[in-house]
């Protein structure tokens, strides 16, 4: 059998779906659900990196892989601001990333929402003395929830999401 | 403890200069530049060449005052490090060709104010505009540029890259970074050596355990501390982990990024995989916290050890059948071959390390040149390639996970009894420096670690793989048509955050 048949046939997702993720798959449904009820139709996210060490982006980019597939619960991470909902910040916003993570929020067409991921974006970690840091991200921005970890794990990210849709629809 | 031979040469900056191109023609290359200002100790600043080939590290040390001689005119690697000082130091190099901001931006920084110099009064200067950065610009009928970043559309760090275009193909490529500059080497002045591990693990998260690796070997040299032999075994384990995990990642973007998803997000699941291994031994998905001065945080039972058994077993499985893919498949060879290519002169020229070095022909692999750890009983020999493309850099990653995987398996079962980590209540001699290098999977970690009269760090030096990478994508990308930049980018898969600092 060639590979690409290989892999068509013996599908990893369907090893992953036995392997007993149960509580991806509770979580991501029920976020499906509650963002159906809020938007309508999907939620867009954007992000932006104001200084992070990479641990952050590489957990969120970690959502796109077979064990999560978070697009299938409605959440997709966009190229353009302009087709965003939420941005999610990560890093301690360094004094060069300043500039071009406002203009990224300014250029989300409202209602927008800013959510952070890290502890970085929160406190400005190990780095917020320093002189080419000004974060944290609060002082620029109204943020709606601090996701926390260093990184936070995938999962915890998409029980953010879900308070995040929850804290939607209390108000 | 530290194995590296340094031999240390002081001399007056002129006579140096002159023998740099002798020290090239014997095969030796640069290393880094690390500056320090000393005007406390000796009334000096200093600046240190370090050189590598041939065994040992060579370490030049000359005074400057205000200003020091450029290498750059015969030594191009030297160039970034210069800037690098004349930013953070003000120290001029003299002759140099290029002396713009680097990471201090003149849209938000007064160009007078030197955070590194010991007498830098902490008073940051005001959010305005100080001055204009230049891009090198190209002139004629028909071109036009591309501009990219920083903010980029991916799940991405932030980076700007300018291409100067006429039709398809790329004429010039310029690259601005350290957007991300954090100051580092200035937050971990004034730490003790264990407050500085936690945040030198954070300078490039996804290989936070080699860059570890490389701060302990000074660190502990410093210290006097020789950690046990299980403790050596299982830092070894954990890094080709780490390498391992890397580079299933690496070749999962390159499938990626030439359209083959369904290889792609099978790899991508092997690296998630990987990650929960990760957390299985030390309850962290990257293995922050894993390493500590004089030792480990973590043991290995016998539940964790067949655990990293099927794990590398898995990898080289499913690695095999990406392999004879790759080889047999004509679209995917298309996409890879001859495509950014870098090649023998251009890597030597800018000093390259890691699989981008070795891609390129050039032996360069820290394990076997200046072993660290146990790295000198394994019997390694370094894994080349001389196509200098895309191909070269894809298929040298694979066939290191099997050298990876190799390691491993050959450590696993045969650990030494022991402890885990040793005390190190051992205060420093006063103003005792060391340099600590390993391998990452992007290439070397190279620190200049200096303790102060306190026990405390007086002055860190990093120099991270990416830093030297970086300038050989502008040659790469020459020639080659600008879609094929990503899978180029990739191909390398440099850090933003370990190059930015
Ligand atoms: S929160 Fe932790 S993992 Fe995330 S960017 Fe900061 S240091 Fe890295």
């Amino acid at each position: 059998m060639s590979f690409l048949s290989k892999l068509l046939f013996k599908n990893k997702t369907q090893e992953i779906g036995a392997a007993g993720i149960g509580s991806i798959l509770i979580k991501g449904e029920e976020l499906k659900r509650s963002i159906n009820g809020v938007f309508g139709r999907s939620l867009f996210v954007r992000l932006v990196d104001s200084g992070s060490c990479n641990a952050c982006e590489n957990e969120l980019a970690a959502l796109s892989n077979p064990y999560y597939d978070l697009e299938r619960f409605g959440i997709k991470f966009v190229a353009s601001p302009k087709h965003a909902d939420v941005l999610i910040i990560t890093g301690c916003v360094t004094r060069n990333m300043l500039n071009p993570m406002l203009k990224t929020y300014e250029n989300i067409p409202s209602p927008k929402f800013v959510i952070t991921a890290g502890d970085c974006p929160e406190t400005g970690g190990p780095f917020k003395d320093s002189y080419s840091v000004c974060g944290p991200v609060s002082k620029y921005l109204n943020v709606a929830l601090h996701i926390n970890g260093c990184p936070p794990e995938p999962e915890t990210i998409i029980s953010g999401f879900l308070k995040f849709m929850d804290m939607l629809k209390a108000s | 403890m530290n194995k590296i031979m340094l031999n240390k040469h002081n001399i007056g900056s002129s006579d140096f200069i002159n023998s740099a191109d002798n020290l090239k023609a014997s095969g030796k290359y640069l290393l880094g530049i690390a500056a320090s200002d000393e005007r406390t100790l000796n009334s000096k600043f200093n600046v240190k060449y370090f050189f590598g080939g041939g065994g040992g590290i060579e370490e030049y040390c000359v005074d400057a005052d205000e200003s020091f001689q450029s290498m750059s005119k015969i030594c191009p690697a030297a160039k970034m490090y210069e800037r690098e000082i004349y930013d953070l130091f003000g120290l001029l190099p003299s002759g140099h060709p290029d002396l713009r901001p680097l990471m201090l931006y003149p849209e938000n920084w007064d160009s007078s104010v030197h955070p590194l110099r010991k007498d830098y009064n902490n008073l940051i200067p005001d959010m305005k505009k100080y001055g204009e950065y230049k891009f090198k610009e190209i002139l004629g009928e028909g071109i036009f540029e591309v501009l990219v970043g920083p903010v980029h559309a991916g799940i991405i760090e932030p980076g700007h890259f300018r291409f100067s275009l006429a039709g398809e193909p790329v004429l010039q490529l310029e690259i601005r970074h350290f957007w991300k500059h954090r100051g580092i080497e200035k937050v971990c002045e004034g730490k003790d050596f264990k407050e500085t591990l936690d945040i030198i693990s954070k300078i490039s998260g996804d290989n936070n355990v080699n860059i570890a690796i490389g701060y302990l070997e000074a660190a502990e040299s410093i210290l006097n501390i020789q950690i046990t032999e299980r403790a050596e075994y299982i830092r070894v384990i954990l890094a080709e982990l780490e390498r391992i995990w890397n580079y299933v990642r690496d070749v999962a973007w390159i499938f990626m990024d030439i359209g083959f998803a369904l290889p792609a997000q099978n790899l991508f699941a092997l690296q998630e995989e990987f990650m929960r291994l990760n957390k299985n031994l030390s309850g962290h998905r990257f293995l922050f916290n894993s390493l500590t001065v004089g030792g480990v945080n973590l043991d290995l039972d016998s539940a964790k050890l067949k655990a990293i058994q099927e794990a590398v077993e898995k990898v080289e499985n499913i690695i095999k059948d990406c392999e004879e893919f790759i080889l047999n498949s004509s679209t995917v060879l298309d996409r890879l071959e001859f495509t950014g290519k870098i090649n023998h002169k251009t890597a030597e020229e800018l000093s390259l390390c890691g699989i981008s070095a070795r891609a390129s022909g050039l032996p360069r692999d820290s394990r076997i040149e200046f072993p660290y750890l146990i790295y000198d009983k394994l019997n390694l020999k370094p894994v080349l390639h001389d196509g200098g493309d895309v191909f070269a850099r894809t298929v040298l990653r694979i066939k290191e996970i099997y050298v990876s995987k190799k390691i491993i398996e050959g450590l696993l079962f045969n650990l030494p009894e022991g402890d885990i980590a040793v005390a190190c209540g051992n205060k420093p001699e006063a103003y005792k420096y060391a340099i600590g290098n390993s391998e990452t999977s992007r290439g070397n970690a190279f620190f200049y670690i200096m303790a102060d009269d306190n026990g405390k760090i007086f002055r860190l030096k990093y120099i991270d793989p990416s830093f030297r990478i970086w300038p050989s994508i502008q040659y790469g990308v020459l020639g080659n048509i600008i879609a094929d930049f990503p899978l180029i980018n990739k191909s390398l898969n440099l850090s933003y955050s370990g190059n930015d600092m």
